[in-house]
């Protein structure tokens, strides 16, 4: 809202400088967001917040100034004297509910010319443009007193009459009831928009616009000027569906003044008497739905401690008269009666606000409450632990290197087609926006890899071809559960690409393995144990290179005598396909780009983060064997270690696996396979011939189980 | 004399001695089971009796004075040869060292894990709920009715009539308060959704709302909190306004202001010349939302208040483009 200092002068007595006006003004609630200094006068621009309405107005603010400085408010001149006679002209309100108050005005003879320049000014200095007197008029009342009027020419409303009602109760068959509206443009209504109608059809989008049919022209003689109350919901309705904002739906949508409105209809017939002439004919008022007055009551002993001080109780009655509130004090009760301009004052909380805001939030001492021992009622493992291990993954990443990315929760049709994923999937069945900013993010994600995948195309563009990326966040699964909602379950995703040889220092490990050790850390930092990788078939990977990680649980907790071994897909890692590769904008031939998905939740769900339980330090020592075997290429070394711990001995301590060959020298089909085994027992120091017994036993069970040879 | 002859010789010897080899054979010579030395102890029986004792002593003498000389010999050739074994190993120690990589965190979630622990120390819990919200929750239950203009203030994703990507994180206070009793004393972190994108608007992006309820809660409670969360964020000196303002869940209402940290209240672009940020909103909670949710508003009274963390972030860092934060370029990514 733009309030030129001028203006407001007229209403109210100002001394203080513009700067020390827009402080004063920003610290009472009308925030001043800019000062406009111009030849002869300064132009405030204020931000009116929605609970006040009353502020849309010249007037409105001049009150305000009144109350922060305690100077009297005046209102503008509004006296004349009208023909006296029958009026031939009537007003029928159909819907009440959404029309409470309808009054009309009838001038005839006026003078339709330009506006004078006083006039003219102050409109433009609001950012009005100037078009006639008579609605120019209209629009200075609208700024002036904040409520929104109408003129029309009398002559074009056919019938003498004016019929407020929805199109649906004036439309004549099927058809959807239509207005040319004086922005030109033809409208098509719903039925429950409200109308200003004559006996034949709509003249005006009721408190929006009017109809072009009934302007205000050149050669307009006679006029009806319409001042009325609308209801908000229904015209803000109106108004977004139709996609039209003006100055006066924007008041009607907040809340106009029922009462004010007939000033407002006096003050525009003062002005447009003196300004254009004519001569001034009786008034119809239908007021079917009067201002409630309403009443407040509330203690001064409330108030401060509401607010945690005393306010003492001269400053408050003074502020509540200051604002035009009326108030009756006994004891220490107060009866708050609020004018009919202040829709915002309902409750005890309102006229608190009132009384701070002007006393000066800043008077209002900071205090740092009492503080007793909170202590939660649930004992439930509530979202701080799971936040902390949120937290204590990231810091994980980071130190292998992962820079953290914050994604959109978005993605596009294109991004999930990409992935190829089949139509039966859960990520198939995504949750759309309504009402997206564009396209690509029409959908939310319903896996963090196409995230990944655009940080990817981004950075790759840019030159940034080695990437190490992690993001914690939720993606969205199309399934409802009881509350109504989707499933929004935490992900971790990660990506990892490598331009290749140019290091210093080599680490000639395939990439996969690099990704693979990184998720195997996290999972042992939360705790999963009895994790599998299995071959994935996700159709987005590559087949030979893409593992699908499990972990193996008994689900038969509860009744412990039939344990029954489940499998669940905790996520999957591997190399992205050479098909969602070359499908992508940026051209990525020479390196292989990893991805893998965590579902954080369902690992969190599941796992149950245990204390470690302290174990005697071995006191005896070991002896270790190593072994290569040769075996066939088809198994996979997981296989191998089962089959390894298959064997049971309690003097077997670890196994581990240093080298895997195939190539010169070995058989196609066939690869060495080396490992250490680690002997120790926990009674006794084990002999050299003790252990030859049984390490030549264990290999020996090993060739048989699988088929292959001792090397060299 | 015999000895002065015997330290004669070992002294030339030993000067010549440049290896391990040579003080062996020095050993050998002087003191082995047939060495000078020993050779000359044994010698001693064609003396005369009274005469032994100071042969005796004085060849010992000897003896330990050569066992003397050649250890330290030896170990002056040790040191020599090690040495010279490594400068021949020598690296360039220039040579960047073979670190393992460390990656970076995400600047929002670096102020919001700061924000996060600074409420932690002052006993807030954190509490979590859906970004997929019933528009009951995230409007309706906060005071916020359908066709009311307040809604103006936030540009909404819809899913469906009436599921919302929720544009605040307050619904997680209406679902807390729903689930337990006061007191309550928790903030709620996460993301937001607002149809909305420029250089100063993303269509995601983070906040942090906090609430405080209890039978003694005061405005100027609500004060006192904040302005220890602004202090411990901003730093001891940050002044602090609070300004009157309109949440339609909070009565009364406020923005809060801080000092601008950059031109220290000069003015100047960031602040647009005022001297002052907002940074925050805060307000006593609406009487509304605590019947909305069951709670007793004669013996109840709470505060709430809300933060974007991507300004927080802005203001830390210096970051003039908020679209920057979920580029997710690597170059901007890691320099934090
Ligand atoms: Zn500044």
């Amino acid at each position: 809202m733009k309030a030129p200092l001028s203006w407001l002068k007229d209403y109210v007595e100002i001394s203080d400088k513009p700067e020390g006006l827009a402080y004063h003004l920003t610290m009472t609630g009308l925030e001043v967001e800019g000062i406009e200094y111009l030849d002869d006068d300064v132009v405030f621009d204020i931000n009116i917040t929605p609970n006040r309405p009353d502020c849309l107005s010249i007037l409105g603010i001049a009150r305000e100034i009144s109350a922060i400085y305690g100077k009297p408010l005046s209102f503008p001149e509004h006296n004349f004297v009208a023909e006296t006679g029958e009026l031939d002209f009537n007003i029928d309100i159909l819907d009440d509910e959404l029309c409470h108050r309808y009054a009309g005005r009838i001038i005839r003879g006026v003078n339709i010319e330009p506006s004078p320049q006083w006039l003219q000014q102050r409109l433009i200095k609001c950012g009005i443009r100037a078009i006639n007197n008579v609605v120019d008029i209209t629009n200075y009342v609208l700024l002036e007193l904040g409520h929104p009027m109408h003129a029309f020419d009398l002559n074009k409303i056919q019938g003498k009459r004016i019929i407020v009602a929805t199109a649906g109760k004036v439309r004549k068959d099927e058809n959807p009831v239509s207005i040319k509206l004086l922005d030109g443009s033809q409208r098509v209504l719903d039925d429950d928009m409200l109308l200003i109608n004559d006996a034949s059809h709509p003249i005006a989008l009721a408190g929006i616009m009017g109809g072009e049919d009934s302007e205000v022209t050149t050669e307009t003689k006679d006029l009806l000027i319409e001042s009325a109350w609308f209801l908000p919901s229904s015209i803000r309705k109106t108004s977004n569906k139709l996609g039209i904002k003006t100055e006066s739906s924007y008041r009607f949508e907040r809340g106009a003044d029922k009462k004010i409105l007939k000033k407002a209809l006096d003050r525009a017939t003062y002005l447009i008497h003196q300004i254009a002439g004519g001569k001034i004919y009786g008034k119809i008022d239908i007021y079917p739905k009067r201002h409630k007055e309403s009443e407040i009551k509330i203690s001064f002993k409330a108030i401060n401690r509401y607010i945690g001080m005393t306010i003492p109780k001269k400053d408050v009655i003074k502020i509540l008269i200051n604002l035009g509130l009326g108030i009756e004090t006994s004891g220490d009760e107060i009866t708050v009666k609020p004018p009919s301009s202040r829709r915002d004052i309902i409750r005890d909380v309102d006229v608190i606000e009132e009384v701070v805001r002007l006393y000066g939030y800043e008077k209002v001492p900071s205090v740092v409450p009492k503080s007793p021992i909170y202590i939660k009622k649930d004992t439930s493992d509530g979202f701080k632990t799971r936040l902390k291990r949120i937290k204590d993954i990231r810091y994980l990443l980071k130190g292998y290197g992962f820079t953290e990315v914050i994604n959109y929760s978005f993605m596009g049709e294109d991004e999930i087609n990409n992935l190829d994923i089949k139509d039966d999937d859960t990520r198939r069945h995504t949750i759309s926006i309504l009402n997206p900013i564009r396209q690509e993010d029409k959908y939310l994600r319903t896996t963090i890899t196409t995230s990944l995948i655009r940080n990817l195309v981004h950075n790759y563009s840019y030159g940034n071809r080695d990437l190490r990326l992690f993001e914690i966040g939720k993606v969205f699964i199309n399934e409802r559960q009881d509350n109504g909602l989707p499933k929004e379950p935490q992900h971790i995703g990660l990506l990892l690409t490598k331009e290749g040889e140019k290091q210093l220092y080599r680490d000639s490990s395939e990439e996969f393995y690099i990704l693979k050790g990184v998720v195997e850390n996290i999972l042992d930092d939360l705790c999963v144990k009895s994790v599998g990788f299995v071959r994935s078939n996700e159709p987005f990977l590559h087949q030979g290179k893409a593992s699908d990680i499990i972990v193996k649980f008994c689900s038969g907790e509860q009744t412990p005598t039939t344990p029954q071994e489940e499998s669940l897909k905790i996520g999957y890692l591997g190399v992205l396909s050479a098909r969602t590769i070359e499908r992508l904008p940026v051209k990525i031939l020479k390196q292989d780009v990893l991805i893998a998905e965590l579902y954080l939740d369902t690992i969190l769900d599941i796992m149950v983060k245990e204390l470690p339980i302290f174990k005697t330090l071995p006191q005896y020592p070991y002896i270790e064997r190593d072994v290569a075997i040769l075996i066939d290429n088809s198994i996979e070394v997981a296989r191998l270690f089962e089959i390894l711990r298959s064997y049971e001995s309690p003097i077997i301590e670890n196994i581990r696996l240093f080298d895997v060959y195939k190539g010169k020298g070995i058989a196609d089909d066939k690869k060495s396979v080396a490992f250490n085994i680690r002997y120790r027992s926990n009674e006794k120091t084990l002999s050299d011939s003790e252990i030859e017994t049984l390490h030549n036993d264990f290999v020996n069970f090993i060739l048989s189980r699988t088929g292959g040879i001792l090397r060299g | 004399m015999l000895y002065k002859e015997i330290a004669d010789s070992f002294n030339l010897e030993l000067d010549a001695s440049n290896s391990i080899e040579d003080i062996n054979r020095l050993k050998v010579k002087y003191l082995g089971k047939k060495g000078i030395i020993t050779e000359a102890l044994k010698g001693m029986s064609s003396l005369a009796p009274q005469e032994r004792p100071t042969h005796g002593q004085a060849l010992n003498q000897l003896k330990r004075e050569i066992e003397d000389l050649l250890s330290k010999r030896e170990e002056h050739l040790k040191q020599i040869d090690i040495t010279r074994r490594q400068i021949k190993e020598s690296l360039d120690i220039t040579l960047p060292g073979n670190r393992i990589p460390i990656g970076s965190l995400h600047p929002i979630n670096l102020v919001l894990d700061e924000i996060v622990d600074i409420f932690v120390s002052m006993g807030f819990d954190i509490e979590d709920g859906p970004e997929v919200e019933l528009d009951y929750y995230n409007f309706e239950a906060l005071n916020i009715p359908k066709d009311h203009p307040a809604r103006d203030m936030q540009d909404t994703f819809y899913i469906t009539e009436d599921i919302v990507l929720r544009t605040q994180t307050s619904p997680v206070q209406v679902r807390a308060m729903q689930k337990s009793s006061p007191p309550l004393r928790f903030i709620s972190p996460g993301k937001v959704y607002r149809c909305d994108s420029d250089i100063s608007h993303t269509p995601m992006f983070h906040q942090v709302e906090g609430l405080m309820v209890d039978t003694d809660i005061t405005f100027s409670y609500l004060k006192g909190v904040i302005e220890v969360f602004l202090k411990e964020f901003f730093g001891r000196n940050v002044s602090v306004r609070f300004r009157p303002s309109f949440f339609p869940f909070t009565e009364p209402s406020a923005e809060v202001d801080i000092g601008c940290i950059i031109c220290k209240g000069q003015g100047c672009r960031v602040c647009k010349e005022t001297g002052w940020l907002e940074v925050m909103g805060a307000g006593m909670v609406h009487p509304k939302v605590f019947e909305n949710v069951g709670y007793d508003t004669s013996i109840y009274k709470g505060f709430a208040f809300g933060m974007g963390v991507e300004r927080l972030t802005m203001l830390r860092y210096s970051i003039t483009d908020i679209r920057l934060f979920f580029e997710n370029d690597i170059r901007f990514l890691e320099q934090f």
